[in-house]
């Protein structure tokens, strides 16, 4: 989808004027239009790899915070420049944190983050959108801009419906400045949608003051440390508090392969007589392949006993079926040649089923873009196999989140509400 | 350990819509209707999770029933489900009310829009409104004059209404009714709803055919030989007498259902999922379609009643000594027909479509039968090889079947046909959604592709009108056929297809 720029150039304001100019922006310019009796979208928007790489020249500009194929490519060649581990996704914020050691002439480009509003977004008519930010400059003040934009309908019709875009640009100092202004922004009639788009760590101050209690977080839980990501879930989750995880509707594409092997009425005994469930994943983040073990664990009933570290960076767990009898869970962390854009992409799962009085049941699933060979391999031979391939889930995380805001929950769907406490169990401490 | 009757993995995973909040107004609330389907379609779900917290639902009707009255009438008419779900009928049942409305009085209308108020105010339903006319088909223009006048659909998009079928009498009615309706409300508004279109199978025509590449490039008079839609029931007219008698088989099934599956079956692909791109593209068959031979229609149509028949053990009453039908009665229980359909996809393609009432097998399906191989290699185990067929089963064993021949084990090369089978209980499982539970939904939803849009109803009208005026000015010259109960109608209709050696499926 093709992104859509801002009905006119943004207007850059001092900060005290920011509202009485959206003031006048609704009783003057947008007179004839309607604001959008929608949501507001509250962005941070860091895109620290894109900024360094535009900072050396190894991306031309602007700055738009989209992940475009330019910037993964650029990314992924970064990698190797940092000498960082092959399996290093190019989105990964190790990657971000080794080019920020490399100095040198600093390329300027130009900087549309917040402008650009991606039409997976738009088509959703966000009422306001306001994204912060923050620079890699640690001594830039705060900026701010101010434009309309008004989705253009495809049956054409008059009447346009407009929102607003507000970005606060700055260094962390200045985005805490701009913390203030935020507050008034945001429209109290509306529900109001923070997309945290980085690292978990970067600006815990940050990410708490925004995300309070009325609002829907959105988090992407294949950035930050693993821990951090499942213990804020699991917070969120006890605490009632609404929460969605990018990281875990990437996953559609897996549950839904799983659920399929076991759609005919004659494989469905086999799953209360699982045994063993492997899983594989790229690189060292375990959160998405934990998420869909526990997801497995929680659906067909198993109790948690315990977890543990193995060799290889692999996690194991053991849990217990309703009729006692033990499953065992080996997560494994594998090398890729070409890693996913986000760290930890599951790449296969073997569920081994074992049922008293019939054929052994495997079940592999392999990823569209990785290979299955750990998996296969291992005595499956006498077993029924029920292979397949897990197509990859299309679409950007912009249009993940148009799926997030077209549904309009106003909570965290039960299935992850069920799967990331034991999720966060699942990570040995 | 007990079996696993449900897949556990599957919970959750289908991404549904969200209603929103608001207020379903249903007119006719103490008739069959609305305990038979619609309660029990709401009642459904709300256990699935799919209504939101600010929903609520007005009966509304001529009898004097309080709230209380009408929530214990649709328990009782629910006895098993609110036994089996206590709880949730609570919870469910406390978001129905009741007023006593007669639509043709203007001060009913005032106290509905005053309770409607007192609704939104009770359970936050935002005055969103769908408005359902279960009543007679007579009251449908002047029930929805009555709501527009009321200033109930003023709000293009807090308000819609939902008409059930018959749409009209003939072309002249439902053109009549689609202007009058059209001035209370804009199109957008309005959902005529054809519970066919709520089947599973029924909407997997546009899957199958749209979604994989091996169907479209011969589906078409290139490779397609004769089309066969059947939709046969074993039931006799039972307590629909009164209805029945005006309406037959033809006004019945034929111009709604059977046409429906007639046009998803033959419209052009769509340029996207969209309501209107989907519905422009029924219209357009629609309007392509024609009887075999308008000018003779009794050429190309046979109409049918069924007789006694049974064994001596279990005898089956004939349709003119069921209750409350006319013992002189020349009303179809049957009826066959020949179309074509004018277009550069389906030119000299003859569509055969039938339906009838005490038939063998209650079965709706969809028979696609290719051309044969231009030269015959083989030995044919049966005389001379079948022709492929695709098989699309819309009820009962939903699924397709795609019929292709083989080599038959042995020496010789001879060939022999098989089935190759998709069944939806095979493949899934799980049972599918009553028809009305999705279309209540989609309706509450402001979705219409699965509803009929005006001109669809007009054309689908039209294409049967050389028929109607037939049967209105000289019955005689297509006279009801007598069959006997549970055959497969009379044999003109085999004839209808004999003629073209053809033979209807035997499914």
């Amino acid at each position: 989808m093709t992104p859509q720029l801002t009905l006119q150039a943004p207007v850059e304001l001092p900060p005290p004027e920011l509202t009485s100019y959206l003031e006048k922006l609704w009783q003057h310019d947008l007179e004839h239009s309607s604001g959008a009796s929608t949501f507001t979208l509250l962005v941070w928007q860091p895109a620290w790899v894109e900024q360094h790489l535009v900072r050396l020249g190894r991306l031309e500009g602007p700055v738009t915070g989209v992940v475009r194929p330019e910037v993964l490519e650029a990314a992924r060649e970064a990698v190797d420049f940092c000498g960082l581990p092959p399996s290093t996704s190019p989105l990964a914020p190790e990657l971000a944190m080794a080019l920020g050691e490399h100095t040198g002439v600093d390329h300027v480009g130009e900087d549309l983050r917040g402008q650009h509003v991606e039409s997976a977004i738009s088509a959703y008519q966000p009422r306001r959108l306001i994204t912060l930010a923050p620079t890699l400059s640690k001594s830039a003040g705060l900026e701010t801009l101010v434009a309309a934009y008004c989705p253009l309908s495809e049956e054409g019709n008059n009447g346009a419906t407009c929102g607003d875009v507000v970005v606060l640009r700055g260094d962390f100092d200045a985005l805490r400045e701009g913390l203030s202004l935020l507050q008034p922004l945001v429209p109290d009639d509306l529900p109001c949608w923070v997309w945290w788009n980085g690292s978990l760590e970067e600006a815990p101050d940050l990410l708490a003051a925004l995300s309070s209690p009325g609002r829907r977080l959105v988090i992407d839980s294949a950035l930050g440390p693993p821990r951090r990501c499942l213990d804020l879930l699991e917070e969120r989750v006890n605490s009632s508090t609404a929460v969605n995880d990018l990281n875990w509707l990437r996953l559609r594409g897996w549950r839904e392969s799983l659920a399929m092997v076991f759609d005919p009425p004659g494989r469905r005994e086999s799953l209360s007589h699982v045994v063993h469930l492997d899983i594989d994943v790229e690189g060292s983040h375990p959160v998405q392949g934990l998420l869909l073990a526990a997801w497995i664990a929680d659906r067909l009933g198993w109790h948690f006993v315990t977890s543990y570290n193995m060799d290889g960076d692999a996690i194991g767990a053991d849990f217990e079926r309703s009729d006692g009898t033990e499953v065992r869970l080996k997560l494994m962390p594998v090398p890729v040649g070409i890693p996913s854009s986000h760290p930890g992409t599951i790449v296969g799962l073997r569920l081994i089923c074992e049922p008293d009085d019939r054929q052994p049941l495997c079940v592999i699933l392999c990823s569209e873009t990785g290979g299955c060979m750990r998996l296969e391999a291992g005595g499956v031979a006498r077993m029924e196999l029920a292979e397949d391939v897990v197509p990859k889930v299309p679409g950007s995380d912009e249009m993940e989140m148009g799926r997030l805001l077209g549904g309009g929950h106003d909570s965290t769907t039960p299935l992850l509400a069920a799967a990331a406490p034991l999720a966060a169990k699942l990570l040995p401490h | 350990m007990t079996a696993v009757l449900t897949n556990p993995l599957r919970v959750g995973l289908r991404q549904e819509r969200v209603i929103p909040p608001q207020c379903l107004v249903i007119f006719g609330a103490s008739g069959d209707l609305t305990h038979r389907k619609l309660i029990p379609a709401l009642f459904e779900l709300f256990r699935q999770r799919r209504l939101p917290s600010e929903f609520a639902v007005l009966g509304c009707a001529r009898r004097p029933w309080s709230d209380e009255e009408f929530r214990a009438r649709m328990a009782e008419a629910l006895s098993d489900e609110v036994a089996d779900h206590a709880s949730a009928w609570e919870q469910f049942s406390s978001g129905l009310f009741y007023e006593p409305v007669d639509l043709q009085v203007p001060e009913h209308l005032v106290r509905l829009g005053q309770r409607l108020e007192g609704i939104d105010r009770l359970r936050a339903t935002r005055s969103n409104r769908t408005f359902y006319l279960s009543v007679s088909p007579t009251f449908y223009g002047s029930g929805c004059r009555a709501l527009a006048d009321a200033g109930l659909l003023n709000d293009p998009l807090r308000s819609r209404v939902v008409i059930e079928k018959p749409f009209g009498r003939d072309y002249g009615s439902a053109e009549k009714l689609n202007r009058i309706v059209q001035t209370c409300a804009k199109e957008n508004q309005v959902f005529r709803i054809d519970h066919y279109l709520g089947k599973e199978t029924v909407q997997n025509i546009l899957v199958l055919r749209f979604a994989n590449t091996i169907f479209e490039p011969i589906w078409n008079r290139n490779f397609i030989s004769s089309v066969q839609i059947t939709a046969a029931e074993t039931v006799g007219v039972e307590e629909r007498a009164g209805y029945y008698e005006s309406s037959g088989a033809l006004r019945d099934m034929v111009q709604n259902h059977l046409t429906q599956m007639l046009a998803l079956t033959t419209m052009e692909a769509p340029g996207r999922f969209d309501p209107e791109a989907i519905r422009n593209e029924k219209a357009k068959v629609l309007q392509a379609a024609r009887l075999a031979d308008e000018a003779e229609p009794w050429n190309c149509c046979v109409r049918g009643q069924y007789g006694p028949g049974g064994s001596r053990s279990r005898p089956i009453k004939g349709y003119r000594e069921e209750p409350g039908v006319n013992p002189n009665s020349t009303t179809e229980t049957y009826v066959a027909m020949k179309l074509f359909i004018d277009n550069w996809r389906w030119q000299g393609v003859p569509f055969y479509l039938r339906t009838g009432k005490q038939l063998p097998k209650r079965l709706s399906e969809v028979v696609l039968t290719f051309r044969e191989a231009p030269v015959h290699l083989f030995d044919a185990a049966g005389g001379s090889p079948t022709a492929n067929q695709l098989i699309l089963r819309i009820q009962p064993n939903e699924g397709a079947e795609f019929r292709f021949e083989v080599k038959a084990p042995g020496s010789g090369m001879r060939s022999r046909p098989v089935d190759m089978q998709f069944s939806y209980d095979e493949s899934f499982g799980e049972p599918s959604d009553e028809g009305y539970v999705r279309l209540l939904a989609d309706a509450m939803l402001g979705d219409p592709t699965l509803f009929t849009r005006g001109d669809e109803v007009e054309a689908a009208w039209r294409l049967y009108t050389p028929l109607l005026e037939l049967i209105e000015d000289s019955p005689w010259q297509l006279p009801v056929q007598p069959y006997e109960a549970r055959t497969w109608g009379p044999a003109a209709a085999d004839s209808l297809l004999a003629s073209d050696d053809l033979m209807w499926r035997r499914p």
